[in-house]
């Protein structure tokens, strides 16, 4: 059960958004949604550990996650929360491989079987010893949904997708997340402003940035 | 690093040895009488056998010496002649007990021609017991053989870790018998070596040759300790000069690792998200830190030891003074722990930079 409570978000003295509430059970889906600018990625930071809210709780089946020492939010969301960032965020200097294994590390867990397994539900088992920056846009979107779901985890956030993909891409993209994240049996939370994403996966809840909850 | 502590490390080790060869190498002299000149010179080509003798010096007045009242002993060597750049030395049977000295095969010397050989001697050249040799005209092997009158070794000494094991030991006569057509007759040594029967004596007796006669008396310690007041001082240098070239070092590691992390602060914020802790990658980047120094230093020892060995064996083979074995580990293990110390403060001001390092910002802003 991921749970909000009152979360409020100040930036420079000006208030991003306030009170959110929000209660996700295990498993299901959420669309966090509104238009650019709103604080869609703040929250996603917010809810994966990376940046503290002005006020309110994050609660991950009870575990309060600011409540948490610094180092213990790391030891949390590597371990629990697998996350899609926007422009990827993924080493450069590595090859495809070596990224699922720095996240692998990170956690503890080796396993070249899982890499291999990964790599090639996404379509990236051939070049595995590719370096990233040699990739296309779309395959640096499917390594980054690949790593995400490394050490399987409870928790998926993908920060916009699909936004920079052609309906085709987009597609893919979305089927993917949703397949590997019903595999791992994870719930995934999903922020977008692309309004295909609706017609791809099917929410559970949709949460929807300044408007009305 | 490495060029730092290699240099400190020969500085260390050259110095802790020669002072312990030079201490090795007197078996408790006084004095040591020779021609006049300088008295450094006497002692080191007396006792040590590195330099060149200050001359000869007569053999009746030498005697004279020997008898006098103040004297314990008095042991004449003579010098002139070397095989394969080992000193022969000529001179009497005292000269075995002053060292301590045991045969490991062999005999004593019984008549002229017959030689005992120190231990190096016999490793390096191959001499063994019954095998014949002829020297070399000088201290320095020339090919200027005497070729008419070889020696044969009738013994070989143990090991002493002093310089008899890199001497050849003969009678007087056989120096005197290959020398007497320079000699004409009038026999000569190179000096005495001298054990006064009361240290009160260090005073009175060597003013006594100095003013009274045409020879010097030379004190051991005092000379030797003047040698080693200037040659401290020339290790000083060195040593301030590796430790400011250790210092420049830990400066490149410092800006080296600052620069790496600069220009990998996203990498490392990327890392963050995925679950490495701050603590983690603080211990990463103080490993990477830490590695190049422990490493550096390590080879540096190495390096500086190998050199050491290098001298070593060139001393062995071509000069006088041993050098010893290594026995001041304390000294470089100290050098290497405070030099991996300072690293490891050093590396902690990158460390706590990545520590301190603000995830969401540094990805933002990449």
């Amino acid at each position: 059960m991921l749970k909000c409570e009152n979360i409020s978000f100040d930036i420079d003295g000006h208030n991003l958004f306030s009170n959110i509430n929000l209660n996700l059970k295990n498993q299901k889906d959420l669309l966090i949604t509104g238009p650019s600018g709103i604080g869609k990625t703040t929250l996603l930071s917010i809810l994966c550990g990376l940046q503290k809210p002005t006020s309110g709780s994050i609660i991950y089946n009870d575990i309060d996650l600011y409540n948490l020492a610094e180092n213990e939010v790391d030891n949390f969301r590597g371990n629990n929360l697998g996350v899609v960032f926007q422009n990827f965020n993924l080493i450069n200097s590595f090859t495809v491989k070596q990224n699922l294994e720095i996240a692998s590390n990170a956690i503890g867990t080796k396993s070249s079987d899982q890499y291999f397994n990964l790599l090639d539900r996404v379509g990236l088992a051939d070049k595995s010893h590719i370096k990233v920056a040699n990739l296309s846009i779309g395959e640096k979107q499917r390594l980054a949904v690949a790593r995400a779901f490394v050490g399987e985890p409870q928790w998926i956030f993908c920060d916009e997708p699909t936004s920079s993909l052609d309906d085709k891409n987009a597609n893919i993209i979305a089927n993917l997340i949703k397949e590997e994240s019903s595999r791992c049996k994870a719930s995934l939370i999903l922020i977008t402003h692309d309004s295909r994403i609706q017609t791809l996966i099917n929410f559970s809840k949709i949460l929807r940035l300044g408007e009305e909850l | 690093m490495i060029i730092g502590i290699t240099i400190i490390t020969v500085s260390i080790l050259v110095n802790q040895i020669t002072k312990e060869t030079f201490s090795k190498n007197n078996p408790g002299l006084d004095a040591v009488v020779g021609a006049k000149g300088s008295p450094l010179q006497l002692i080191l080509s007396s006792i040590h056998h590195i330099d060149i003798p200050t001359g000869n010096i007569s053999y009746q007045n030498a005697k004279k010496i020997i008898k006098h009242p103040a004297i314990k002993s008095a042991i004449p060597i003579s010098l002139g002649d070397n095989f394969q750049n080992f000193r022969i030395v000529g001179t009497n049977k005292n000269f075995l007990k002053l060292y301590k000295a045991n045969l490991n095969s062999g005999t004593e010397w019984s008549k002229p021609m017959q030689a005992v050989i120190g231990h190096n001697v016999s490793k390096v050249t191959n001499l063994n017991i019954n095998k014949f040799f002829v020297g070399s005209h000088g201290l320095i092997d020339t090919g200027d053989v005497h070729a008419e009158q070889p020696y044969k070794v009738v013994g070989v000494l143990n090991k002493t870790g002093t310089i008899l094991d890199n001497l050849i030991l003969t009678s007087l006569d056989s120096v005197w018998n290959l020398h007497s057509d320079v000699n004409k007759g009038k026999l000569e040594i190179t000096s005495l070596l001298l054990k006064y029967k009361n240290k009160t004596s260090a005073f009175s007796f060597p003013r006594l040759i100095n003013k009274g006669t045409n020879m010097q008396a030379a004190s051991p310690s005092f000379e030797i300790s003047k040698l080693l007041k200037l040659t401290s001082n020339a290790h000083k240098i060195i040593d301030y000069l590796s430790v400011l070239i250790i210092l420049l070092s830990l400066v490149g590691v410092f800006f080296t690792l600052l620069n790496n992390i600069n220009e990998r602060r996203y990498d490392l914020a990327i890392l963050r998200t995925l679950g490495f802790s701050r603590l983690k990658l603080f211990s990463i980047i103080l490993s990477e830190g830490m590695i190049i120094s422990i490493v550096g230093s390590t080879l540096g020892l190495i390096f500086g030891y190998l050199i050491y060995e290098s001298m070593h064996y060139f001393s062995i083979v071509g000069r006088s003074i041993e050098l010893g074995q290594l026995n001041f580990l304390n000294d470089l293990f100290l050098i290497w722990i405070t030099v991996n110390i300072i690293a490891f403060i050093t590396c902690l001001v990158p460390c706590i930079k990545v520590y301190k390092q603000n995830i969401r910002t540094t990805l933002l802003n990449s």
